[in-house]
């Protein structure tokens, strides 16, 4: 088995791979059309701003062919990974997401309490919301490390499997049948964040 | 259900090893860097710190064989620091497994490299460390690992980096570092107060209230120390529990 990494360019995607390959999994990076071929599972790791990531993904000519494993195959999104999945972003009016979710991305409130940071930086609880297979060996109320300022806030809650706290609530695991995405970096959540990615390696969805 | 408190054991490395000296003098030696962050990630650590404090040219092929030892079996986010001079300098770090950079001297010898640096990786992966040293009425900023005193006021370039772009200050009092009496409350709730990014406080920690102090008093997001973790006077899952017992959120 071996699983895509995509990379467009402007975003750390070894310590993805580092992780992966730790795990024992046989990782290719994925940066033009043709490096979609042989690909059984693809992980998009990112971490800044969808509208110049969906560019850059447009001008490489990967948009077609990432739609078209998304629809079928397991994918795995993580942070910025997360929100192209989405139709659009506050962020950015120009470049369109993946839309695999109609909802939009939008910026954290500015915070009442002012002592409130953002971007959201650092270790906080997931909740879950409802079961699945990449939950296996995990559980609610453990904490995940986040690095972001855009979120998930609006989605039908069949497809919400985690939730999180930061001065207001917003989606930190969401799914639909072969695709999960994370607002967090399993990456970079030590133990709990590797059996996560383990349990991607195992997922047939 | 907020973020936690992020206790962060540092590295101070050269050549290789892990080193310790007193009030930035008398450098010692104190083992293996990659053995040391296995074990400060197995005993709870929210992040890795690692300063190289020689970084001389010669230095820097080990450090990077170092960085990338460390990225490869530990997975909790990885700062690295020390004589980071250009946007290549950073780009080899992250390369190599960093995921955040600190960079100190080179942020006020040319301040167009935090907002460069910042622009092209993120605000997330910038890290500005500030040494200071308190003068009758202020905070002065020293460069060259705390040789030389600068004409800025630490509060003000804390601001100012900000301003450019730094995702995050690493602030280390001078006056404390190596002494284990303590961290300068007063210094970081100055700038805890004015500063929208987190604040990384560093040098003093001798006893474990001191590190609860620093996040009560000094109102730091982040608490970073050196030879108590390392020489394991105090344990990473110590200082949580007294933390908690304070009703500060941590992970575990």
């Amino acid at each position: 088995m071996k699983i895509g990494v995509i990379d467009y360019g402007a975003s750390n995607i070894f310590s993805v791979v580092r992780a992966l390959n730790s795990l024992g999994a046989k990782t290719s990076v994925v940066k033009k059309p043709e490096d979609f071929n042989g690909i059984d599972k693809l992980v998009f790791p990112g971490q800044g701003s969808m509208g110049s990531c969906m560019s850059r993904l447009n001008e490489a000519e990967m948009t077609i062919p990432m739609k078209e494993f998304i629809e079928e195959k397991p994918f795995l999104g993580i942070c910025l990974g997360l929100q192209v999945l989405f139709s659009g972003s506050q962020e950015s009016t120009e470049e369109k997401g993946l839309g695999v979710f109609s909802e939009e991305i939008k910026k954290f409130n500015s915070p009442k309490d002012t002592k409130l940071k953002i971007p959201h930086m650092g270790w906080n609880q997931i909740d879950f919301s409802q079961d699945h297979f990449l939950w296996n060996g995990l559980e609610s109320g453990e904490d995940y490390y986040f690095v972001h300022s855009y979120i998930s806030c609006e989605l039908k809650e069949e497809f919400i499997y985690s939730k999180t706290e930061h001065g207001q609530t917003f989606n930190s695991a969401i799914s639909k049948d072969n695709i999960f995405a994370t607002q967090f970096h399993p990456e970079k959540s030590g133990k709990l964040g590797l059996k996560f990615l383990e349990n991607f390696l195992n997922w047939r969805p | 259900m907020s973020l936690t408190i992020r206790i962060i054991p540092c590295l101070d490395v050269r050549g290789g090893r892990v080193v310790k000296g007193i009030n930035f003098k008398d450098i010692i030696d104190a083992g293996d860097p990659a053995e040391a962050a296995l074990r400060y990630d197995q005993e709870g650590a929210d992040e890795i710190c690692m300063l190289d404090i020689d970084a001389s040219y010669e230095a820097r092929s080990t450090t990077l064989e170092t960085v990338e030892k460390i990225a490869n079996q530990v997975f909790i986010p990885f700062t690295v620091g020390g004589g980071v001079k250009s946007i290549k300098d950073v780009e080899i770090l992250l390369k190599s497994g960093a995921d955040k950079v600190s960079i100190n001297t080179s942020a006020i010898t040319n301040p167009k490299l935090i907002s460069e640096a910042s622009k092209e990786f993120g605000s997330q992966c910038i890290v500005v460390a500030i040494d200071a040293k308190y003068d009758s009425e202020n905070w002065h900023v020293y460069t060259h690992g705390g040789k030389n005193k600068t004409e800025l006021e630490a509060l003000s370039w804390a601001k100012e980096v900000e301003q450019l772009g730094a995702g995050e200050i690493l602030m280390t009092s001078m006056d404390k570092d190596g002494t284990k009496s303590g961290f300068d409350n007063m210094l970081n709730s100055k700038l805890a107060n004015i500063l929208k990014i987190p604040l990384i406080a560093s040098g003093g920690a001798g006893k474990l209230n001191h590190l609860v102090d620093a996040v009560k008093l000094g109102k730091a997001d982040a608490v970073l120390a050196a030879s108590i973790f390392h020489y394991q006077e105090i344990s990473i899952k110590e200082v949580k529990k007294a933390l908690q017992e304070e009703g500060l959120s941590t992970r575990l």
